[in-house]
Parts: structure tokens; C-alpha cells; sequence
């Protein structure tokens, strides 16, 4: 570690929104792999999530006052340092496991429409899952929800998990899930494959200027890999 | 030749134990954790036979189809060989 904590940079003085978050190119050439500096970096587990909301009464209504999810922190500031940044809120609901879901109110702001919510899965895919630690547990989740008046999915049974779905005021998806077992060994080799199928077939097809056509075609590369993994083992 | 390899956890084994009794199916395995169900013209997977949800039902060929799929329904889906390159 090089840095001292009074000397370090602090966000809220940068000069520039994309200084202060960090937004970087999304550009991969010339950066470095772990593998390459032998530094191991590593997360314990979430902090907070965090979204935008426009409907701050309805917000901590349903996240304290239905769900209960005690409010357990809350900043207020004028401003953030980088131009145009409105004052705001930002609170926080916790969430077990010393993880909160966290909401920032942007005081005199209206939604843009394109924070519109939308009935697609593309707008679903950016969603957080919560855990719970058993059958029992996500069970009541469902059935107490459903009894307070809140529309809840019915149960889907992924791979390794169990979960539930319903949406908050603003329209965000919550997901409450539990582990129907721990991943295996087995499991991260399958991910590896699978993705390196995936990987090939998507760096082919740009490279032929197309979309990939379906995972048929992601099933097939699969299962050249998996026959390659296997006869490694002979 | 059509080849399923299976990965050997449990949400997808009943997919080798449906096939056993099946005769012109070959089963082979596990082999670093996957069975491979092997069949020269056709493959039938029967989703209620295999007691299988719908979300797991839908990636039934995660760990690899070397075959074509011929009919892909909410119960049944069949698998034929393929010329296609893999």
C-alpha cells in the first residue's frame, strides 16, 4: 500500500463527473491480468446496493414500512463537488449480513424517461437478489408479502437457486433467493467451459460481422470442449 | 452420432437416469463430472419424466449438444444428429 489516507484523492473534489466515478474508456487493450502482477484482490460479500429513486415517500414506505427493513442511515449533501450534481439524499435499508439496499434521492429532479421502468427482460436483468436461509424463510417472505397486499411471482427453481421476484414503487425488481446447495468443484469447471464456448463463438461471429445465431450453436462449441476436458482426464 | 454431456449434479441427472432403460441409448461416466448419453439417430428428453422445472428444463443442454435440436417444446424436446461444425 502507497497511499496514506490524508493524502489520498477525495472523489467529491474531482473537477469532472468522470474523474470523480472513475469512468474509464471500457477499452481492454493494454490492461494488465491478476495474473500478471501476482496481486490477489479480493470481496467479502456486499455492502450496499444502490439505485436512483424519484418517489422518496413511497420508497421508505415500502422498504421500512412494508418489507420492515430497518432505515439505518442516512446523508443528505448540496451538491457533490463535480458541476451539475444536485443535492441529494442517499439512505439506506439494511439488509442482513451488514449489506444494505440504498436509494439516492436527487432533490429537485424529475425521472428522464428512460429511467422509465420497462415489462422487459432486458430492464429485469439489473436487479439484486437477497438471500434468505432457508425453505421456511422464503416461504413466509412470499406468503407474508402476498398477505400485506404486495404481488409476488410464483417460486422459480433455477439451477441452485429458489427464488421469488416482486417490484418496489419506483419498479425495480427484488429478487429473495436461497442456495438449494453449494457449488462444487464440477460446477466451476462447467462455468469455465461454458464460457469459453460462449467467448469463441461471440469472437467469431464479430469477427464475421454477425450476431451470434442461438446457443444451439454455444451447445455445440460446449460440447467440443467438454469432449477435449474429458480425454485430458484418459 | 449424438452426443449430451451432462454435468453430474443434481438438477440434471435424472437426464442419464430416464435414459437407462432406453435401448439404443449409450450412457458413459461420469468422466470428470460429466456423463456423456450417447445415440446414433435420435434423442427424446421428456421434461415430467425427469421431474424437471421449467428454468432448468430450458438449459437442459448447458453441458453440451453435439446434435441438432428437432423439436423443442415445453415437455418434450428431441435432438437429431448434425453435420453442423461444432
Amino acid at each position: 500500500m502507497t497511499e496514506k489516507l490524508a493524502t489520498r484523492d477525495d472523489a467529491s473534489s474531482a473537477k469532472s463527473f468522470n474523474e470523480a466515478m472513475g469512468v474509464g474508456t471500457g477499452d481492454l487493450a493494454g490492461v494488465k491480468h491478476a495474473v500478471e502482477d501476482g496481486i490477489r484482490l479480493a470481496l467479502h460479500g456486499v455492502d450496499h446496493t444502490a439505485r436512483p429513486t424519484w418517489k422518496l415517500n413511497e420508497t421508505v414506505e415500502f422498504y421500512r414500512d412494508v418489507l420492515g427493513l430497518p432505515l439505518v442511515h442516512a446523508i443528505t449533501a448540496r451538491g457533490w463537488g463535480p458541476p451539475g450534481h444536485h443535492d441529494f439524499l442517499h439512505f439506506f435499508f439494511d439488509a442482513g449480513k451488514g449489506a444494505t439496499i440504498a436509494f439516492f434521492y436527487y432533490i429537485g429532479s424529475e425521472r428522464p424517461e428512460k429511467y422509465a421502468p420497462e415489462a422487459h427482460h432486458f430492464y429485469f436483468a439489473t436487479h439484486t437478489a437477497w438471500a434468505v436461509d432457508c425453505e421456511e424463510e422464503l416461504v413466509t417472505w412470499k406468503e407474508t408479502l402476498e398477505t400485506r397486499g404486495i404481488q409476488v411471482s410464483p417460486y422459480t427453481r433455477h439451477e441452485i437457486l429458489e427464488s421469488i421476484y416482486f417490484t418496489d414503487p419506483n419498479g425495480y425488481p427484488v429478487e429473495i433467493t436461497r442456495r438449494l446447495r453449494d457449488t462444487e468443484s464440477i460446477d466451476e469447471v462447467d462455468a469455465r467451459l461454458t464460457m469459453q464456448a460462449a467467448m469463441d463463438v461471440e469472437s467469431e461471429a464479430r469477427a464475421a460481422g454477425r450476431l451470434i445465431e442461438d446457443i444451439d450453436t454455444v451447445w455445440r462449441r460446449k460440447a467440443k470442449l467438454v469432449n477435449a476436458y474429458k480425454e485430458d482426464a484418459q | 452420432m449424438i452426443e449430451v454431456h451432462v454435468i453430474d449434479v443434481p438438477e440434471f441427472r435424472a437426464m442419464v437416469d430416464t435414459m437407462r432403460e432406453k435401448p439404443a441409448v449409450t450412457i458413459s461416466g461420469p468422466v470428470k463430472g460429466y456423463w456423456t448419453i450417447s445415440a446414433t439417430d435420435e434423442l427424446t428428453f421428456d421434461r415430467k419424466a425427469m421431474k424437471m422445472k421449467p428454468a432448468v428444463w430450458y438449459g437442459i443442454f448447458t453441458g453440451g449438444l453435439n446434435g441438432e435440436v428437432a423439436h423443442w417444446g415445453r415437455d418434450e424436446v428431441r435432438v437429431v444428429g448434425t453435420s453442423r461444425s461444432f
